[in-house]
């Protein structure tokens, strides 16, 4: 987890300059600022949530459902950032010691299957959305329609599809 | 024929480089859809179900909140000072300072709950005032690379997070109790070879014409650092939080310790750290929600029987299977995080702890040892990595020096394998 994230980026970091030394990832990305909120925010909750609990020893439902809403979001926002700076866990062993033009083509095969993967997720996701707005399905803590949760699941996984699209037609150009 | 299929293109995959997640995702979609042929949407629909599913549990945001906690106190220079505190403690001296590098990572151990993130932070510190010292830099990096690895022992751990999260029976608290033990051997039995080498190679004879910091200030500036754990531990035992809550208070503990106790932490520094966490949360969830997808199509597909049995089966016992494990653990952790390897293994290997009724909690342990000796197993030891970046000194170099940590390492596996209780003592004792 936590644990090759120490390492991976920078490893990364070495991947990336072998393969495309012009193209420079954007330092900040919309992503970063959305989940350094949602962070923010879980913490907050939670923070209060302990503090209540602790003076009127009761907890609210609520909080759970929307933490749990918040994680999600938190997942799919800084999978796409960690999308584009490279930083997904992956075994770059092989890729690493591979010739840069055998390198290239394996960073951009990765692309590929991470947009065949969010891609997917994207269009099975709407169809489950599709099913919560047809039932109005609502949520089980809050009461409010299921689809306003879940709607985020197939529009991030379309953004991961989008960046991860973006950074393989640059790719493409850079070789 | 489609279990096959499912491993097949997971491996396939995950060798070309493509990220662990997107491997287990698609291997699974491929192998759901075989099975499937003829059902709606080829049964596919589970896919954004089970991701929904695995990452939407409510005892999972314990992770995102100690990533934040280590992160922030990675950041607030608790580990210089808890260097000049130890320092203080033992003083000068040949062998002395590989032993505060290792005492000082598991400490950080006992906030954080990441290995390399560790090892940044002690390596930043000490691997300079080492070499200054008169230690090697390939010896040093040696020993911040395996003491980092005990983070993953010590809680709070997101890696005992994840396998709890994975196991139904072995909860938070008492994977986090299990961990300590286990963690404390792991480093006595790290600071042997580290004395021993440092001695019988003649290194830091230097060390006693270093400065000697004051010891009533350091205790003063790394108590602050020193009561975290205590904070986080004790409040979970008191049971005052719930390792989500403990997590949460360590927050705000950290942020008011870094901006008004240390003043380390600026408010720029603060957007960043919360830029930091969520990604390295969202990098870990991502793995989480995809490990669901492929975990799903393993159990409904009815892979995990035939496998199971094919093991328990081969005529290789109890203590073969064992070996089996270290074995196959070791070589994976060389190359795979703690967190990825639970996710895809502990699923597979749940069957083959029940019939053989090992103590699931024990049996957590005994894995988070075999990932935590593959961390810093040359050539691929992500936290030896660190550590050797840090040092500027090759992989190739440490092997010499890591070879006897390595052997120390197994020493504890080897008592903890003889001696489960020392896993499993202080959760019965604590009735989790």
């Amino acid at each position: 987890m936590q644990d090759s994230k120490g390492g991976s980026p920078e490893e990364s970091q070495t991947a990336r300059q072998e393969e495309s030394p012009s193209s420079n990832a954007p330092a900040i990305l919309v992503e970063d600022y959305a989940g350094a909120i949602i962070m923010g925010v879980l913490a907050v909750i939670t923070f209060i949530n302990v503090i209540i609990r602790y003076f009127t020893s009761q907890s609210f439902a609520w909080t759970e459902e929307i933490s749990i809403f918040l994680m999600i979001l938190l997942t799919l926002v800084g999978a796409s950032s960690a999308f584009v700076k490279n930083h997904h866990i992956a075994i770059e062993y092989f890729a690493l010691r591979a010739r840069p033009k055998t390198n290239r083509a394996l960073m951009q095969f990765a692309r590929f299957m991470g947009m065949l993967m969010f891609g997917s997720l994207a269009i099975l996701s709407a169809r489950l959305v599709w099913d919560d707005f047809r039932f109005d399905e609502t949520t089980p803590a809050i009461g409010i329609p299921q689809w306003w949760y879940s709607i985020w699941m197939p529009l991030l996984s379309l953004v991961i599809f989008i960046r991860l699209s973006i950074q393989a037609w640059r790719a493409g150009k850079a070789s | 024929m489609i279990g096959t299929v499912l491993f097949g293109v997971f491996l396939v995959l995950m060798v070309l480089g493509v990220p662990i997640g997107v491997a287990m995702g698609l291997a699974a979609i491929l192998a759901i859809g075989l099975a499937n042929m003829d059902a709606m949407w080829f049964g596919l629909l589970a896919v954004p179900q089970n991701f929904y599913a695995s990452v939407g549990k409510y005892p999972l945001l314990a992770l995102p909140m100690f990533v934040l906690v280590g992160t922030i106190f990675e950041r607030s220079g608790v580990a210089a000072r808890l260097v000049n505190l130890m320092i203080a403690i033992f003083g000068r001296g040949p062998g002395m300072l590989p032993m505060v590098a290792i005492m000082v990572a598991m400490m950080l151990g006992g906030i954080s709950g990441s290995g390399p993130a560790t090892a940044a932070a002690v390596g930043g510190v000490m691997i300079a005032a080492m070499t200054r010292a008169g230690y090697k830099p390939e010896f040093s990096a040696s020993v911040i690379g395996a003491a980092s690895a005990i983070d993953i022992l010590i809680p709070p751990s997101v890696a005992l997070i994840i396998y709890s999260v994975l196991v139904p029976g072995a909860s938070v608290p008492a994977m986090f109790a299990a961990g300590l033990f286990p963690g404390i051997l792991f480093g006595l039995g790290l600071m042997v070879p580290a004395f021993l080498l440092s001695r019988r190679y003649r290194m830091g004879v230097s060390e006693h014409q270093e400065p000697k910091p004051p010891l009533g200030k350091s205790l003063r500036e790394a108590a602050w650092g020193l009561a975290a754990p205590v904070l986080i531990l004790g409040g979970m035992r008191a049971g005052l939080f719930t390792p989500t809550e403990a997590a949460v208070v360590a927050v705000f503990y950290g942020l008011f310790v870094g901006m008004v106790i240390y003043r380390t932490l600026t408010p720029r520094d603060l957007l960043q750290i919360f830029m930091e966490a969520a990604e390295l949360s969202a990098v870990i969830l991502t793995v989480v929600g995809l490990a669901g997808v492929f975990a799903y199509s393993l159990s409904t597909l009815g892979l995990i029987d035939p496998v199971t049995s094919a093991i328990v089966n081969s005529g290789l016992g109890e203590i073969g299977i064992i070996l089996l494990l270290i074995v196959l653990l070791i070589i994976v952790g060389m190359f795979l995080d703690g967190i990825s390897i639970f996710l895809i293994f502990v699923p597979l290997l749940m069957p083959i702890a029940q019939h053989f009724q090992w103590n699931l909690v024990w049996f957590g342990i005994f894995l988070t040892v075999l990932v935590a000796i593959g961390q810093f197993t040359p050539p691929m030891a992500v936290n030896l990595m660190v550590a050797c970046r840090i040092a500027v000194v090759s992989m190739e170099r440490t092997v010499f020096w890591v070879m006897w940590l390595l052997l120390a390492a197994f020493m504890v596996l080897l008592l903890l394998l003889v001696f489960p209780e020392i896993a499993t003592w202080l959760p019965e004792r604590l009735g989790y």
